[in-house]
């Protein structure tokens, strides 16, 4: 469960999102055009902006835990890995998942190896386990971010545009996982590919001029006249014309 | 992993670890061993009064220049970070400056004035730099290291006016600070300094996986669980105290700092939690390397070690820069 109560959020001195309020009881996917603030509302669930309002996942006010109790309630997948360290390799970087887990001081438990070990696994990508971060595909790092997300066992995975970067085919095996672990896991999932969210199929919301408008099924949005009224540009076959 | 990966190990730390061994041994006189564990000889004082505490307190300084090196390019994801090229090391000379105008750096009293103001220069300079990287966005660190440049500049400059008003043994006083030295007598320079990186290490270590994390990312370390304003708070202050000392002691000692994690990262290609023990070790053998090399040369006074860290440092610094633009 998901609710929003009057949520405000400045970023950069700039109001982004006016007075939401809304209830959903499961997976959500967000769409909107650039800069609307999809990964701003993000991020925000997720505790890492500053807002006015309040935020509500599974009837916990996300103010009132702790930031472990948060990293074990939902995580978040950027769009691009991004990593400094060079040298971490793929199973050092996925058991950096479950530092909310760990005893302070002492290092991850065997149990914690054991389910990055199977995370790795379940997503066929025990090959890379040795592969440092920086030597993977954007397919195959795609595939490592969500590994880390779900050795995190959190009840919410936010997706941030996890197809922005990738080849139809890479496209289409993460795609099929996030629709998979929809059974398990909370799925929210912000993208600007429409055949991905009609695919995963959930409750959508369409942020534009800093509100929300809902959608309970895809089927409302995705249509040409009502693509056009929400993007402003023409649509032929649901593809974006660009004659 | 190649064999001849670790072969290249093996005989760097081994050469490291012999210079370590035989560095006492070596400078204006060279020693023998014989005569060095015979009591009452004048190569046994040498050794054990002079040569083993200076070799104890460049491994801890060198210590913790390279542990404060790895913290900083940890912290701000920045391969060029270090309380040096962020101008620490400036604050510390200008603070030194000030104690020396002023007219406090004379006798034994004066030797303390200079470390105190060093120390508070160091201090001071860092806050400072705090301070300032709060008007900074969190991915804008390449600002910070221009923010650092400019007070760099800025305490150079300052520096420059104490220097025109000074008199010549003032002036001299100053500019061998400012190069950086391991010249101490006795035990209790090496005692704090070792204390010190003993302490600096642990704390290092206790934090060792938010480091990591902190490696990753702010965002990423924080959607983790780590809390990471209060450890980057924590790891900045300890081991800015630490920073403060050592140069308020020996001056500034730069690019050790900057060369020792990028050679460990390189020679062991581990990630950052798996480093902090072997960037301290090789931080230390490095700084006692460069020192015997100072007092192997024969010259009518002993070489600063400033110079010869920077000799080394400038072209790595250079080939960071280059290899960066590259990838």
């Amino acid at each position: 469960m998901i609710k929003l109560d009057s949520l405000n959020i400045n970023y950069n001195d700039k109001n982004i999102l006016k007075e939401i309020s809304l209830e959903i009881g499961g997976h959500l996917n967000i769409l909107g055009a650039n800069g609307s603030g999809k990964s701003t509302l993000a991020k925000t669930i997720c505790g890492l902006v500053e807002y006015n309002g309040e935020v509500y996942i599974n009837e916990k006010n996300i103010r009132d835990l702790s930031l472990k109790q948060r990293a074990k309630l939902l995580t978040y997948v950027p769009t691009k890995l991004e990593v400094y360290d060079e040298f971490i390799n793929v199973e050092e970087f996925v058991l950096l998942g479950r530092f909310a887990y760990k005893d302070s001081f002492f290092d991850y438990s065997d149990k914690d190896k054991k389910i990055a070990k199977n995370t790795l696994e379940f997503l066929n990508i025990s090959h890379l386990g040795s592969h440092t971060l920086s030597s993977l595909s954007s397919g195959e790092a795609q595939l490592v971010s969500l590994a880390s997300a779900l050795v995190s066992q959190s009840e919410v995975i936010i997706l941030d545009e996890p197809t922005a970067n990738l080849d139809p085919h890479n496209a289409k095996t993460i795609a099929k996982h996030i629709k998979g672990l929809k059974k398990y896991h909370q799925i929210i999932l912000i993208t600007h590919d429409l055949d991905l969210a009609s695919y995963i199929d959930s409750p959508t919301i369409f942020l534009k001029s800093k509100s929300a408008t809902y959608f309970e099924k895809y089927e409302e949005f995705y249509n040409e006249a009502k693509l056009k009224e929400l993007y402003e540009v023409e649509f032929d076959g649901l593809v974006v014309r660009y004659d | 992993m190649a064999w001849w990966c670790d072969m290249i190990r093996i005989f760097i730390w081994s050469s490291l670890l012999f210079i370590l061994l035989a560095s006492g041994f070596v400078g204006a006189i060279w020693l023998d061993l014989g005569e060095v564990f015979t009591q009452e000889t004048l190569a046994n004082s040498i050794f054990f009064e002079l040569r083993l505490p200076r070799v104890i307190y460049a491994f801890s300084a060198g210590s913790i220049l390279a542990l404060c090196g790895l913290l900083y390019q940890s912290l701000f994801r920045n391969a060029l970070m270090t309380p040096y090229t962020l101008g620490v090391s400036s604050g510390a000379i200008l603070g030194a400056g000030i104690a020396i105008k002023l007219g406090l750096g004379s006798l034994a009293f004066g030797i303390a004035s200079i470390s105190l103001f060093g120390f508070f220069g160091a201090m001071l300079s860092v806050l400072l730099l705090l301070y300032l990287a709060r008007f900074l966005k969190h991915s804008h660190f390449e600002s910070l290291l221009l923010l650092g440049i400019a007070l760099s500049l800025f305490y150079t400059s300052a520096l420059m006016i104490i220097f025109y008003l000074g008199n010549a043994i003032q002036n001299d006083m100053l500019l061998r600070f400012s190069m950086g030295s391991l010249s101490i007598i006795g035990w209790n320079h090496p005692i704090t300094i070792s204390v010190i990186a003993l302490v600096l290490f642990i704390v290092i270590y206790i934090y060792r996986f938010e480091l990591q994390l902190l490696s990753i990312s702010d965002e990423g370390a924080k959607l983790r669980g780590v809390d990471t304003k209060r450890v980057t708070l924590i790891l900045l202050l300890v081991s800015s105290f630490a920073i403060g000392v050592l140069v308020s002691v020996s001056g500034p000692i730069g690019f050790i700092g900057l060369i020792v994690p990028h050679i460990v990262a390189k020679l062991h290609k581990k990630p950052t939690n798996k480093r902090i023990a072997k960037t301290a070790l090789f931080g230390g053998f490095f700084l006692v390397f460069c020192d015997t090399i100072t007092r192997a040369i024969p010259t009518q006074s002993e070489l600063p070690i400033g110079i010869i860290t920077a000799l080394i440092g400038g072209p790595f610094f250079i080939y960071i820069i280059i290899s960066r633009s590259k990838n």
